[in-house]
């Protein structure tokens, strides 16, 4: 056994404890590099700062206050704009599911609004919203209900049909089918279509801080643009990473595990 | 028959957005709707033939696919042969894994105040947001597709005498195939709104500087054109391209069973 073998063979034990580790070593070579390539001095100092650089803005951000603000700002709009995804989205999807008749009429238009684009509706609704909350929780919320209704959608078209009969003999009423057949059958697909919509939703609202923000991490980066700091971008570019990273994979990977096992009814 | 059904499928899709038309037709002029607020269908259409006939929305629509076009090409000449390098050796492609992860949740629109500060304004620093958006992602997706390729199936070509060459060509590439496909898809997904934020930023030509540069005169007509063109063209790129793509190679390439 080679000495770097024995290393391996140790850093895989250590992960198999504790697994949060295995996502964070891979970024030490990374930063190393990062370093020497700035210490090297290839680059201009001023386009590529080192990570000490962006370690020191960011304690001073922390420290003046702005960037827990500007963090606290883009998760509310976020968190608004996913509760109003969600609240209209699972009852459309519930509904073009169940209903042929609003699947038709429904689902062509879904396909085209979806294919807008959120991005795309920025310039109109700067022109009726202004720029402020109303806007970017519009842009969200029209981010995250597509992917939500497509997948509920196919959740509630999945199941099969023999659940409703045996539920419908058994003399459930519509109610109760809807309660106890149709959304935990559709739920694990909610889950994903949710998951998948929030990520959408996320890139949604850095180009609307950008775009037309007054704060937010978004314009935390477009600020410094505008200013020519380099430092503030990488770490604007940083904390998204890390925040969405944490999102998805202790919360919303966990949620989808766990309502895919639970809610038995979709095999895998 | 197969024909007629056909004709009646398209039908129906098309009908939702008549009646949306006819809405829109009537009920505009009804309210007497401020044309800042929303334009009338009969201004928009005069935009279109407008823009047509001075070359202008052509012009757009084109430097806007350019741009796609060329930072997708660049992407996947790196990201395939990236991936598949990585994902042959589990011990590399579990170590780097979250790395990709990590730069495939920034794709596209984080990458644009960085762009614009590296390359300037214009085509540069899109085709570098493009580019960005579909390589992080399509690598992230090979080097799983080439990991989940069961273990076995490498083996056993491996003891029916495969080289490297037919090794790669003919069990990692198509093993890979599907998820690579999907891999494109999503990534042009972020890839296009990433376009149009930065052709909001950055340029002077390009469906999403038509779109900003409306708004400053609150010409509502130009910006709905503009949003119906990038429904239109997103739409077709995902259904006439894409979509057969993945269903091809999830079908043919049947290494993996069709969902």
């Amino acid at each position: 056994m080679t000495p770097l073998q024995r290393a391996w063979g140790a850093y895989v034990r250590l992960t198999a404890r504790w697994p949060a580790i295995a996502s964070i070593i891979p970024f030490v070579p990374l930063i190393v590099l990062w370093w020497a390539v700035v210490e090297l001095g290839v680059f201009p100092r001023v386009f590529l700062p080192g990570p000490a650089d962006v370690a020191r803005s960011f304690a001073d951000l922390v420290y003046k206050g702005i960037l827990p603000e500007y963090l606290q700002d883009s998760v509310v709009r976020l968190g608004v704009g996913a509760f109003w995804g969600i609240a209209l989205g699972i009852p459309l999807g519930i509904l073009i599911g169940i209903s042929q008749r609003a699947h038709t009429v429904l689902w062509p238009l879904l396909l085209f609004f979806q294919a807008i684009g959120d991005i795309a509706w920025l310039p109109i609704l700067v022109i009726w919203f202004g720029y402020g909350l109303v806007t970017m929780t519009f842009v969200i919320v029209y981010t995250v209900i597509f992917p939500v209704v497509l997948n509920t959608v196919l959740g509630v078209r999945s199941i099969p049909i023999a659940m409703h009969r045996a539920a419908l003999s058994l003399g459930a009423s519509r109610a109760r089918i809807l309660w106890e057949v149709v959304l935990p059958g559709a739920l694990p697909n909610i889950v994903t279509g949710l998951r998948n919509g929030l990520g959408y939703g996320w890139r949604a609202l850095i180009a609307a801080e950008i775009i037309v923000g007054t704060s937010g991490i978004g314009f935390l980066m477009f600020d410094a643009r505008r200013a020519g700091s380099v430092v503030e971008i990488l770490l604007g570019m940083i904390i998204l990473g890390i925040l969405w990273y944490i999102v998805d994979s202790w919360i919303l990977a966990p949620i989808e595990r766990a309502t895919g096992q639970r809610w038995g009814l979709v095999t895998r | 028959m197969r024909f007629r059904h056909r004709l009646f499928a398209a039908l129906a899709f098309i009908a939702p957005f008549a009646v949306l038309f006819v809405l829109w037709a009537v009920l505009i002029p009804y309210f007497d709707v401020n044309p800042r607020l929303f334009p009338h269908l009969t201004a928009v259409i005069q935009a279109a033939v407008e823009g047509i006939q001075d070359g202008s929305l052509i012009g757009h629509i084109g430097a806007s696919l350019v741009r796609v076009l060329v930072g997708t090409a660049l992407a996947l000449l790196a990201a395939i042969p990236l991936g598949i390098a990585m994902g042959v050796s589990p011990v590399v492609s579990s170590f780097l894994t979250p790395l990709f992860r990590f730069f495939s949740v920034l794709a596209g629109i984080a990458w644009i105040p960085i762009a614009t500060l590296w390359f300037g304004y214009g085509f540069g620093a899109i085709t570098f947001v493009i580019f960005n958006a579909v390589f992080f992602i399509v690598t992230y997706n090979t080097l799983l597709g080439v990991s989940t390729i069961p273990l076995q199936v490498r083996n056993a070509a491996a003891s029916l005498g495969a080289g490297r060459w037919s090794m790669l060509t003919e069990v990692l590439l198509p093993g890979a195939l599907p998820n690579i496909v999907t891999g494109i898809r999503t990534g042009l997904g972020f890839a296009w709104r990433g376009l149009i934020a930065a052709e909001m930023i950055a340029t002077n030509a390009g469906l999403g500087y038509m779109l900003f540069v409306a708004r400053d005169f609150y010409r509502t007509e130009v910006i709905v054109l503009g949003m119906i063109v990038i429904g239109v063209l997103w739409l077709l790129l995902d259904r006439l391209v894409l979509a057969p793509l993945e269903r091809a190679t999830i079908v043919r390439w049947g290494m993996v069973q069709p969902a």
